[in-house]
């Protein structure tokens, strides 16, 4: 089955859903292996963008995204944090073999400080680890 | 002697911009990967400013230096330019006076990319910013 990405009613008006679904658009036309990444995964990530002052709800169903302004529904994991720091899920050096972020990597490092320092902060981590895994190889730009 | 302001947009501007990307360490470091093309800044269009066609600038950057950059006016100057960046002018301005961080603003929607490859853009994100920070280097006189 194709994936589908879909902005919810008003969500366009929000910049960061709207650059979110063109960055999943972008990333599942240039790289058809993360089809299969999309196709597994189930549930709801907010992601909060705390100096924007902005929230944005990605609820992933059966190869398809919906992509909501504000937090919709219970999230199964909610990662809330400055807008760069959760964009840098994009630029996390993942291995190569398991798909997995990189400790190595320079962005990697940066983002686990953060979440040590708890500048970064992530809800429902590990009763949803797979789907945290998949969402970060989705949004991989390096990967 | 003091370094006399250059008026923004214009020619002399754009050529001190070049100028201050290519003594920029961060543009050097974070853009040496980057062999993408082009990049252009456009100032939304507004009479009452005389912004009428649009003022934009077009830097040729590759590999963490700007080979050389154009004032041009309309955007049909920038068509085909791989990166198009598009903002009225008081962000501009607050961006160049260093107010606003541009990466922040673009995540606002308030600095807008209507050309150009998204994923490319958030792999070079420092770069970005450091070629866009170069600015508050000139020294600038606004036209208000």
């Amino acid at each position: 089955m194709e994936p589908c990405i879909v902005l919810a009613p008003g969500a366009a008006e929000q910049p960061m859903a709207g650059m979110l679904a063109q960055l999943i658009r972008a990333n599942l036309d240039e790289r058809p292996a993360k089809k299969a990444t999309l196709a597994r995964m189930r549930g709801r990530v907010a992601l909060v963008f705390e100096d924007l002052g902005q929230a944005v709800t990605l609820r992933f169903e059966r190869g398809r995204v919906t992509v909501d302004a504000g937090i919709v529904g219970i999230p199964d994991v909610t990662l809330r944090a400055e807008s760069e720091l959760v964009l840098a899920l994009s630029r996390m050096e993942l291995e190569p073999r398991s798909g997995l972020p990189d400790p190595r990597g320079e962005v990697t490092r940066q983002v686990l400080d953060a979440t040590r320092e708890g500048s970064r902060e992530v809800h429902g981590l590990l009763p949803s680890l797979p789907l945290v895994a998949r969402l970060t190889r989705l949004l991989s730009v390096t990967a | 002697m003091g370094v006399s302001a250059l008026p923004f947009p214009s020619d002399a501007w754009t050529q001190a911009f070049a100028d201050a990307v290519n003594a920029s360490e961060d543009y050097r470091r974070y853009g040496k990967p980057w062999t993408f093309g082009a990049v252009a800044m456009v100032i939304e269009k507004d009479a009452s400013l005389g912004f009428d066609p649009e003022p934009g600038m077009i830097l040729d950057v590759h590999e963490g230096v700007c080979r050389g950059a154009r004032h041009v006016h309309g955007l049909e100057a920038v068509e085909g330019t791989p990166f198009v960046i598009v903002a009225p002018y008081a962000m501009w301005k607050e961006v160049i006076e260093g107010e606003r961080d541009p990466i922040k603003a673009m995540m606002e929607g308030k600095l807008k990319m209507t050309t150009g490859h998204l994923p490319t853009m958030l792999r070079f994100v420092q770069s970005s910013r450091a070629l866009v920070v170069s600015a508050t280097r000139v020294p600038t006189e606004f036209p208000h």
